[in-house]
């Protein structure tokens, strides 16, 4: 029963990512039609339109398995060779240094923040 | 139809067993990702298959991206009441780390020479996989490219986040949270369960919201930038 209910969220989901995916195209927005679902069913979710309880399992079930649907796209790179190269190896040192700064930032200013914040709980 | 089942069943028996390897030997070197990728790519070459061919079943998989970011507004919305209590660190934080990824990003690239294609193929590797595809082509960068970048992106979260988060004295888990959330999506938030649930939340809510944000900023900034 509880496959069953999987497998009919996860339908919806697929929906909710057409519907964003026409609304992108429809406006001709920048943003991807997922982010367009996301945001339609976090407002969804969050203005009482529907109960948690017809998202939750298939939810769940396809974010536990997420890392494996990024497989067919990453062996793409496959078709770049060239990124084993010496030239691959600089952009690879650039994408590191640059994802410190990213998380260096992030962190300390989330923090700068909470120490303002009148609640500042750990 | 019979080669696309194929190497669905291919793809999907290789990640559920380099995931058993994984939870046997958990070293950041073995995540599941990594590993399957890796012995995806190597079956690939060794028997001489096209990546077009792969692709016949790989596509199959690959729709599952779209639904996926659906999914995340789920544990977005199960976090509403901790996003409403510190709205103001989550929003800064997140925003601080996309401007200092894009900055950082162009700022570097620009100093090492690299080429156009690839510094735009690189904008997008902060956000989360399955947005930064979509973000890629619409700016003009390659996606396999910038699939391989926000790898590379993820993974230095893995390796080098827990020490970076304790040379800059990031204690609380809101902070830590943000931090591997902002620059390493999908891959850090896998680390920061190791940090606790909460950590954890707060690190795939900042990884939802990088990919809310950077969707826009990203197009944005290489129109203002003219990259």
């Amino acid at each position: 029963m509880k496959l069953v209910r999987i497998i009919v969220q996860i339908a919806a989901l697929f929906i909710i990512s057409f519907i964003g995916e026409e609304v992108r195209s429809l406006f001709n927005l920048p943003i991807p039609g997922s982010i367009i679902g996301l945001i339609l069913l976090f407002f969804g979710l969050s203005f009482n339109l529907f109960p948690e309880k017809w998202i939750e399992d298939g939810a769940k079930f396809i974010l536990a398995y997420l890392p494996m649907f990024f497989i067919p796209a990453t062996a793409g790179v496959i078709q770049y060779p060239s990124l084993l190269s010496f030239s691959g190896a600089v952009l690879v040192v650039v994408v590191i240094i640059s994802s410190l700064a990213t998380m260096a930032a992030a962190g300390s200013v989330s923090e700068f923040f909470q120490r303002h914040d009148k609640e500042g709980e750990r | 139809m019979i080669q696309a089942t194929f190497m669905v069943i291919l793809t999907v028996g290789i990640f559920l067993v380099m995931g058993r390897v994984y939870r046997r030997l958990p070293n950041p070197v073995l995540v599941p990702v990594l590993t399957s990728t890796v012995l995806v790519v190597a079956i690939l070459l060794v028997f001489n298959i096209p990546y077009e061919t792969y692709m016949t079943g790989g596509q199959w998989i690959d729709s599952f991206l779209g639904p996926a970011v659906v999914a995340l507004a789920y544990p977005m919305y199960r976090q509403r009441e901790v996003l409403k209590a510190h709205m103001m660190p989550v929003i800064f934080g997140v925003l601080a780390g996309l401007c200092t990824a894009l900055g950082s990003g162009l700022l570097f690239a620009r100093m090492f020479g690299v080429d156009r294609a690839s510094i735009l193929s690189m904008v997008p590797k902060s956000l989360t996989t399955p947005v930064a595809i979509p973000v890629s082509s619409e700016i003009g960068g390659i996606p396999s490219m910038t699939i391989v970048f926000t790898m590379v992106a993820g993974f230095t979260g893995i390796i080098f986040g827990p020490l970076l988060v304790k040379s800059f004295r990031i204690k609380s888990s809101l902070g830590r949270g943000i931090a591997f959330g902002s620059a390493s999506h999908a891959l850090g938030t896998s680390k920061a369960f190791e940090y606790g649930e909460r950590t954890a939340s707060m690190s795939s809510v900042s990884m939802s919201l990088t990919a809310i944000f950077g969707s826009v900023l990203g197009p944005l900034f290489v129109w203002l930038f003219h990259i």
